[in-house]
């Protein structure tokens, strides 16, 4: 512990005149305890005081104050935005993350300790040790089909979700199919319905019993909720329409070429569209050649 | 020897007092009464009478200010139902107890499709498969007279007939033990209404539902219900088999009723 004060200490003189890791002490040990409350009740959102960030609301603050009140000198850090690490916002993030408490930037994630990310998870498999980030913009799963907050939250207290199950089947019998792309309803735990965050219908799987822990942070709506390693993380579904991902039949990264990896659609000067992995860490292992063994 | 028939729904000294500062309107004094089991309870009175009133505290869209309701299938019908805690009672609203209001606006919700209406209250009690759900559905929608090339629309381009048919659907898909329909022809025009009372007429009919029918009409009175309670400023003053009481009314208000119908 010694050598790691001793660090902490040399670092913070070194870098800013801010606090380590931005935030004050008082503020993380709130939203820490916040945190053990998330993860003691899988799915259900736990208020917390979202505090001013640097960057403005709506932009990751809620997965950024998670990050800084875990975030330690030794961790390793990642952030993605749509997969990719190089976008603007992820790497603003992560070097004043970097810059506030000397943590290491990595890009490769399996190198990672935290992996803040909006709209995806990495498609190699976390490990135990790993905690993953979600920057949520919607926390209220039930918010399109109950509009009175306080309405929705008794919903959620006497786990009466037949609104929910009714726009799903509402979606069905109109459109043939659940619309929802992105942030499709999940039961956590038998439990609470929670939105997973805009992620694709192709994470979704992922969250089910994985090893590493999954936190959400919406810093606008000021509520933090978290999945638990090894918790039941099922898409709402019914039986004879069952959830279905995202299919990207016969296509292939152009970059390197993975067909089992999500791709997203990149425009060309000629107006012609291209296929491209969004994880850009599992799209460089590929091009470099490193098998990436562990896969959800 | 006959076993005595068990009452489903009694309802003791219930009362519901409005207040508004220091103003205390009485709704509804110390009614007392009991549906058995296949049987059309009628509430009869003028507007103002409390019958309503009656409904609401039963279907607990308003909380009585005494009195006690026991539903046969509620903890064995020792506790009554207004101690329901919030999830007993969305239970009892999803199971056990259905409302057709007057006004279908009130019954039915209008962002929702129809087939959807009546599917909502299928899903709150657990059925996930949509293929049962939108057999049920039409089955009921069917039943109701609504034609199943609308079963998809939005209940807000219906007509009103169309609407409290829906509404009916809705209220007897999943096979409530209790249904309670409160003036459900007062806002239809005289030849909607006779469509809409003969289909409750053979709905009870062919599934022997139990109802409680709360008119100001007595010819809806005479043409559905078994038994009838008459009600005048908040207080039962008569109750008895409907036939007898409309052909022999004993007190004066029951008698002065039933005059001004058949003068």
């Amino acid at each position: 512990m010694a050598n790691v004060s001793t660090l902490l200490a040399d670092r913070r003189a070194e870098f800013t005149g801010y606090s380590f890791a931005f935030l004050d002490d008082m503020a993380k040990r709130e939203i820490r305890r916040s945190i053990l409350k998330a993860i003691a009740i899988p799915g259900h959102q736990v208020p917390f005081g979202s505090r001013e960030m640097p960057i403005a609301r709506g932009w990751g603050t809620g997965g950024l104050q998670i990050t800084l009140a875990l975030v330690g000198p030794t961790d390793a850090i990642k952030v993605i935005d749509q997969g990719d690490d190089a976008s603007v916002n992820a790497a603003n993030l992560r070097r004043l993350i970097a810059k506030t408490t000397g943590a290491t930037e990595v890009y490769a994630t399996h190198e990672a300790t935290l992996i803040q990310t909006r709209h995806r998870i990495p498609e190699e498999r976390l490990g135990a040790g790993q905690i993953l980030i979600l920057q949520v913009p919607v926390p209220e799963p039930l918010r399109f089909v109950e509009r009175s907050v306080a309405a929705a939250r008794a919903m959620h207290a006497e786990r009466d979700y037949a609104q929910m199950w009714l726009a799903l089947y509402e979606d069905i019998v109109r459109r043939g199919e659940v619309s929802a792309g992105a942030g499709y309803p999940v039961m956590v735990n038998h439990r609470f319905i929670m939105a997973p965050s805009p992620i694709p219908r192709w994470d979704i799987p992922k969250l089910h019993h994985a090893q590493s822990l999954f936190l959400f942070g919406a810093g606008r709506e000021k509520r933090i909720y978290a999945v638990p390693p090894f918790t039941d993380v099922r898409p709402l579904e019914f039986e004879d329409f069952p959830f279905d991902t995202e299919h990207f039949d016969g296509k292939s990264c152009i970059r390197c070429g993975a067909t089992d990896s999500y791709l997203t659609e990149s425009p060309r000067e000629d107006g012609s569209k291209v296929a491209v992995c969004s994880d850009s860490s599992y799209c460089d292992d590929t091009l470099s050649g490193r098998k990436v063994v562990n896969r959800w | 020897m006959v076993e005595p028939l068990e009452p489903l729904l009694r309802v003791r000294n219930l009362t519901k007092v409005y207040t508004s500062g220091n103003r205390r309107v009485l709704a509804c004094e110390d009614v007392s009464f009991d549906v058995y089991p296949g049987e059309v309870l009628g509430i009869v009175g003028e507007s103002g009478s409390g019958k309503s009133t009656v409904l609401q505290c039963l279907y607990q869209d308003v909380a009585p200010t005494s009195g006690q309701a026991f539903l046969a299938s509620y903890h064995n019908g020792e506790h009554s139902i207004f101690e329901a805690d919030r999830r007993e009672r969305r239970e009892l609203r999803a199971h056990q107890i259905s409302m057709v209001y007057q006004n279908p606006r009130m019954g039915l919700n209008l962002m929702v499709t129809a087939g959807g209406n009546v599917a909502g209250r299928l899903l709150a009690a657990d059925w996930r498969r949509v293929s049962d759900i939108r057999d049920k559905a039409s089955d009921y929608l069917q039943r109701t007279e609504v034609p199943l090339d609308r079963m998809d629309d939005f209940p807000a381009f219906f007509s009103g007939g169309m609407q409290q048919r829906v509404q009916i659907a809705k209220a007897l898909a999943n096979g409530p033990e209790l249904v309670l329909l409160d003036e459900l022809t007062t806002g239809l025009d005289v030849s909607v209404q006779a469509g809409v009372l003969d289909l409750v007429r053979d709905i009870q009919h062919t599934t022997g539902m139990t109802a409680i029918i709360v008119s100001h009409d007595l010819g809806v009175i005479r043409l559905l219900t078994d038994r009838v309670l008459v009600m005048k400023d908040g207080h039962v003053v008569e109750s008895g088999l409907t036939d007898q009481i409309l052909e022999d009314p004993q007190h004066p208000y029951t008698q002065l009723l039933v005059n001004c119908v058949t003068a």
